[in-house]
């Protein structure tokens, strides 16, 4: 089973589409799961309790976990000065300690195995210190160094771990950013598109693939920087 | 030997399990990290997968990540004798 956190909408939802069109086993994990139409449960990784239950659900009913996809995240763009605690915590909690709660608690389940793969998603924002994003840039540089520490803790068991760093893909995430805005980011790519959900999900099948088993703790940024 | 005696002989005889030397006598003190451990980090949770069947097996779930985990003074990782401890703390917990 293929667990994707943030199935419900935006890249998680196109990655859980593209894997269910090659009839691979997919658990969703979303807040709200209304109209999807693959096995699920609901969820808010940023808590841990919530969390948690998956987890157990996938130890009572001995639910073999082959790869997690944690691309539940959210976004909002402002200048650090002007952004509410709230919305710094909200950020913070559910992109970094959301995909940190989800690793550790499915992760083991998979140590059994010794076998899967992790997937984590960052940003752009990151390698390109992004103006307006410096919350959430620094939520998924967390997320960044945490898949490189934890892929080392999990080598022993076979368990690879690796973060794709998407620039500017066209989902719900960038809803508020003009496409100006989307242009200057764009054009610090290495490949200077803006790229679809399409490749990103290339880019997880890759990772999935046996024949990536030779990485782990890398950061695959689509578009390059 | 009384319920708790055996839960922590089970603890033990998991340690030994994993460990190279068979003939390493485990006692409360033996130290499960830090100088002198018996174990790897890789060991350590492959312990821990094995009480969390063992815990399963009792009808409760052995918590390796809950706040006696973390602290160094007080660490159920600490010694086998305060692993030993805190599995049969969070089996009683559940009764």
């Amino acid at each position: 089973m293929i667990v994707v956190t943030g199935a419900s909408k935006g890249l998680g939802r196109a990655i859980c589409d593209r894997l269910t069109s090659k009839n691979l086993p997919v658990f969703g994990i979303a807040r709200r799961i209304e109209g999807i139409s693959f096995p699920c449960m609901s969820c808010d990784v940023s808590s841990y309790e919530d969390v948690k239950a998956v987890a157990q659900h996938f130890k009572k009913d001995k639910v073999r976990i082959d790869a997690l996809i944690n691309a539940a995240g959210i976004a909002s763009m402002n200048l650090a000065v002007t952004t509410p605690p709230a919305v710094s915590r909200n950020i913070v909690h559910t992109n970094l300690l959301g995909t940190i709660y989800c690793c550790q608690l499915i992760a083991p389940l998979m140590l059994r195995n010794k076998a899967g793969s992790i997937i984590n998603f960052s940003t752009i924002a990151v390698a390109l210190g992004l103006k307006g994003e410096s919350i959430y840039a620094a939520s998924k540089a967390g997320v960044e160094g945490f898949t490189r520490a934890f892929a080392r803790e999990m080598a022993d068991f076979n368990v690879n771990v690796n973060c794709i760093a998407p620039g500017p893909i066209d989902t719900s995430l960038l809803k508020g950013i003009t496409s100006e805005q989307i242009g200057r980011i764009v054009s610090q790519q290495i490949i200077p598109k803006q790229f679809t959900p399409d490749a990103v999900s290339d880019v997880v099948e890759l990772l999935l693939d046996e024949r990536s088993r030779s990485l782990s703790g890398q950061v695959l940024h689509i578009g390059g920087v | 030997m009384s319920d708790t005696g055996a839960i922590k002989s089970q603890v033990f005889d998991a340690i030994v399990q994993l460990i190279d030397d068979k003939s390493i006598n485990i006692t409360d003190n033996t130290p499960l990290i830090g100088d002198g451990s018996l174990l790897d980090s890789m060991k350590l949770v492959e312990l821990c997968l094995s009480l969390e069947d063992k815990a399963l097996e009792r009808g409760f779930e052995f918590d390796w990540t809950s706040d006696a985990a973390m602290s160094k003074s007080r660490s159920m990782f600490r010694t086998a004798g305060s692993l030993a401890a805190e599995f049969i703390n969070q089996m009683e917990a559940t009764k």
